[in-house]
């Protein structure tokens, strides 16, 4: 329990100092409770969730590090690695290979490239990784995109 | 906990029998969390049969696990018996080599009082740490792995305030928020060595897993709970400049007739000098392991 706080610590002063270095992902702390962040993240660009704007919940266990994360969308996403109603993500590094090398932000770093590189074989989501096996990236990415509009952009007027 | 685990069970029977009918909105139900959760449902039931480091046994012990099994490995437990007075076992949650070398190497430490021993380890965790910096890790997220294995190593070091017992010694090794922690150093370590040398190390890696050395060390070094290969010992070894001796203990026999155990000394790199390796009195190793497929344990010579 000390040891998670005092490493969430060092990662909250290292995310202050870094804020600069990396504009895509906007990275912060509960006000009263360590162990829970919310992250923005920016859709990445030549993909369909360019152009949004994806919130991130974070609860972080006591034997975090040892322990990841865990992490979920906010915001409604069409990713055949994202289930639908629940946000939950089906991500490695989130189970069996997590190790304490990494760190809220490099998780971060980790979804957007996630975002980039569905991978269709293991799908929380399987109309969406059914539609990218099928070979339909026409499909995917018009499905995609229309959800990234409704619910990852800001709304006009 | 357990109506809950027979839940979970349910819960994965119905997913699975879900997948021809695509009606996957039920998965909701039995997420990757629930699966992490029995996965350390399973480790809380395990923990209860053998402790992270166990106490030490007469090697009659081990003689007794194979009673009504393979005589090849009564013969070869024999043959042990005339050099190993005991074993201490460890737990078989995929950091058992780690954990065997971690409490073996203390318990060198706190029975020989070897200052010049010390010295030359702390020297070398000190490479170690430059390695992770110039491999570009931050330091943040290994500092406080190094730290508690320095704090055990100052601990193990007898005549002062903070000196332990062999009995606390034994209980620290038991207790999950130190152990723990020290098998994660040594798996920090293991990867930087990995990936400082990773020319030398690639073609063993390819062997095992044909992956990346970096993909090698993400996936199957840093992880808890990922086994150890021949690579990891030798990457440890040499990070940390111990040598380590392993037993092997198997089914396999030779074809002159006698039975042998085999052994392989794993003596870290002198230096500069790649195949300096040789045995001398000075790197003889004073930890030794039994490995069985699977599963490293400690032993303790006569």
């Amino acid at each position: 329990m000390q040891a998670s706080r005092a490493r969430l610590f060092k990662e909250y002063k290292e995310v202050q100092r870094e804020k600069a270095v990396d504009p895509d992902i906007q990275l912060s702390c509960d006000d009263s409770n360590i162990f829970k962040w919310t992250a923005l993240i920016k859709g990445p660009s030549e993909t369909p969730f360019e152009g949004g704007v994806f919130q991130l919940a974070f609860s972080v266990p006591e034997q975090y590090p040892l322990q990841p994360p865990q992490v979920r969308f906010l915001t409604k996403i069409f990713h055949p690695n994202v289930h639908f109603k629940t946000g939950e993500i089906c991500l490695d590094i989130l189970k069996n290979a997590w190790s304490p090398a990494w760190t809220l932000q490099s998780v971060c770093r980790a979804i957007i490239a996630l975002m980039a590189h569905p991978e269709p074989d293991s799908p929380l989501n399987c109309d969406s990784g059914n539609l990218l096996r099928s070979g339909d990236v026409r499909g995917y990415q018009s499905m995609a995109r229309m959800y990234t509009k409704l619910a990852a952009m800001p709304k006009k007027g | 906990m357990q109506n809950q685990e027979a839940l979970m069970e349910d819960g994965e029977m119905e997913s699975a029998m879900s997948i021809p009918t695509l009606e996957c909105d039920d998965w909701a139900k039995f997420g990757d969390d629930d699966i992490m959760q029995q996965q350390s449902a399973i480790q809380a039931e395990e923990a209860k049969k053998v402790l992270f480091v166990g106490d030490k046994e007469p090697l009659s012990t081990l003689a007794a696990e194979y009673q009504s099994g393979s005589s090849i490995m009564i013969e070869k437990i024999k043959v042990l018996d005339e050099h190993y007075a005991a074993i201490r076992r460890t737990r078989g949650d995929g950091n058992c080599f780690f954990r065997s070398f971690m409490f073996s190497y203390l318990e060198y430490i706190l029975q020989s009082q070897d200052q010049e021993e010390v010295e030359r380890i702390r020297a070398n965790i000190e490479k170690c740490r430059k390695t992770l910096q110039s491999l570009g890790y931050a330091e943040f997220t290994f500092e406080d792995f190094f730290t508690l294995f320095l704090e055990q190593l100052e601990c193990v070091i007898q005549g002062k305030e903070t000196s332990i017992s062999h009995d606390e010694l034994v209980l620290r090794s038991r207790d999950q928020s130190i152990s723990d922690y020290i098998v994660m150093f040594f798996r920090f370590v293991t990867s930087g060595e990995i990936r400082r040398r990773s020319e030398f190390f690639e073609p063993f890696i390819l062997g095992l897993t044909s992956t990346t050395v970096e993909q090698f060390c993400k996936s199957s070094v840093e992880p808890m709970g990922e086994e150890s290969d021949h690579v990891h010992i030798t990457a440890l070894s040499d990070a940390l400049g111990v040598s380590v001796r392993v037993l092997y203990l198997d089914r396999s026999s030779c074809e002159s007739g006698g039975v042998s155990v085999n052994h392989h000394d794993f003596i870290p790199v002198a230096g500069e000098l790649p195949n300096a390796s040789v045995l001398s009195p000075t790197n003889k190793p004073f930890i030794t392991l039994l490995y069985r497929p699977g599963h490293y344990d400690i032993m303790y010579p006569k």
